[in-house]
């Protein structure tokens, strides 16, 4: 198994922690990651896709291409960088018109389009490629006695017709993966609301956003005892995990620690937790001692 | 009162694309608005008011209208339409629409990935990545500058650069 690893902007430069989760975790999986040397921005939505679609597409597509100069698929951790790269080569591919604008674009770059490359979402390649037998063989430590609460990126789910791998109404694979690691997975009544991280809402009116979130965060207090969340996208992570000092204002105290998979797989490995889970806003010591000291 | 005389009948033509599906199949079930984040805003994001807005012509008011820009793109709404319409696009359309009429509303993060290739600074965190055992710039555009060149040379001839290319430096 082949990957072209895009990281996408906010991954090596905010939490690249995750990235060397990834890069140590993934290949013993069996998944050789190759770097998509040049690649720039996916373009994130708020960006070039809200102010020319043209430009958007060349970028995107300029990404592309790099994955099809490699010969190879490409795999995204970010929801958000896996929408977008998605839904550009899906309007590619039906628009000739377009299309053909792209290509000239690209071409003063020395580039070309030709949509061979599919891209791919980590839980998808986990899931469905790997498998979570393989998952619980190679692992030397386990989350066992350990209770989680999973987030499903939105921007996997929808518009499942381009994107969709899993049961965008009842999604289960992010779960299966967690608990192919040992730990119990809780269900809650709000799993599947949207972080509300991405996009312009916590940008233009914080306080509503919290709100939002806060509805989120007493449903999976009321309702569960989780001692992580665990997410596989950069924005529900940096989000989820950032948040929470903002809700614990009104004497309540929210403190979940908050893992992306890669993370918590690559401890699962015995990695390094100074280098694959080192940034976090919410302290992270009690699970990852935890994790490293028990033995499966 | 809103005064119909002075609305825009060809608005709906201008702003939509094809993308977004047919806009004049909604008929404002609310479906799209119901499960959207943005929505529970104080000054709400609601598409289906949004597509009222572009049907009837009501360009002035449209103009002024920042909840588009609220969206958190989570693309429900997409998957939710039962009229085929896509709210998620419908809304990126109209920013679009309003980026090309006021120069104003073209995002900062549009520059900067003009300028740098990213959202973020990959290339200034260096410290950090090596204390991790990564390379300290990432194998992205930011580190190969004969390619960034290329990337601002292939933005240059679109037209949101060409239009204001006081706004986007190298
Ligand atoms: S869900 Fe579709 S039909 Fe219903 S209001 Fe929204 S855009 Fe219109
Ligand atoms: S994509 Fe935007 S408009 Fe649609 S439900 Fe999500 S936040 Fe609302």
């Amino acid at each position: 198994m082949r990957y072209g690893l895009y990281l996408g902007c906010n991954m090596p430069a905010i939490r690249p922690d995750v990235e060397r989760a990834m890069r140590l975790a993934l290949p013993i999986l069996g998944i050789e990651l190759v770097d998509l040397e040049g690649y720039a921005c996916c373009p994130a939505f708020g960006t070039f896709p809200s102010a020319d679609e043209i430009a958007s597409l060349a970028i995107s597509s300029w990404n592309l291409s790099i994955a099809e100069e490699k010969g190879v698929d490409v795999v995204v951790q970010c929801g958000s960088c896996y929408s977008s790269l998605r839904m550009a080569r899906a309007k590619l591919l039906k628009d000739e018109e377009k299309r053909e604008r792209v290509n000239e674009l690209l071409g003063i770059a020395g580039k070309k389009f030709e949509g061979k490359p599919c891209t791919r979402h980590l839980i998808d390649v986990l899931y469905n490629e790997v498998g979570t037998e393989k998952i619980s063989q190679v692992i030397k430590k386990n989350l066992k006695g350990l209770k989680a609460v999973v987030q499903y990126p939105c921007h996997t789910r929808f518009p499942s017709e381009v994107l969709g791998f899993d049961n965008p109404g009842r999604p289960r694979m992010l779960k299966e993966i967690v608990e192919a690691l040992g730990a119990e997975v809780q269900h809650y009544s709000r799993e599947l609301q949207c972080c509300g991280g991405s996009g312009g809402f916590a940008r233009q009116a914080y306080q509503d956003a919290v709100k939002f979130t806060k509805k989120k965060y007493d449903a999976m207090k009321n309702e569960t005892q989780p001692d992580m969340i665990v997410v596989n996208c950069i924005t529900c992570l940096m989000y989820m995990d950032k948040i929470q000092k903002d809700l614990s204002k009104e004497g309540e105290e929210f403190s979940i620690p908050v893992f992306d998979y890669a993370q918590i797989l690559a401890l699962c490995m015995g990695f390094d937790p100074k280098e694959v889970a080192s940034i976090s806003v919410i302290p992270r010591d009690k699970i990852i001692e935890k994790i490293t000291g028990a033995m499966s | 009162m809103i005064d119909l005389t002075k609305a825009n009948h060809h608005l709906w033509k201008e702003i939509m694309e094809e993308d977004a599906g047919d806009i004049r199949r909604c008929f404002n079930c609310g479906t799209c608005v119901s499960g959207c984040p943005a929505a529970e805003a104080e000054t709400p994001l609601m598409i289906r008011r949004l597509v009222r807005m572009v049907l009837l012509g009501l360009e002035e008011k449209l103009l002024e209208d920042g909840t588009p820009w609220m969206c958190v793109t989570c693309t429900a709404c997409e998957e939710m339409c039962p009229m085929g319409v896509k709210p998620f696009e419908v809304g990126l359309a109209i920013r679009r629409w309003q980026t090309r009429k006021d120069e104003t509303y073209i995002p900062l993060s549009t520059t900067e990935v003009f300028q740098t290739g990213h959202t973020q600074p990959v290339e200034k965190v260096g410290e950090l990545r090596r204390s991790l055992g990564l390379p300290e710039i990432p194998p992205t555009i930011a580190k190969f500058t004969e390619l960034l060149k290329k990337f601002q040379a292939m933005l240059r001839e679109t037209e949101i650069v060409k239009n204001n290319d006081y706004m986007f430096k190298e």
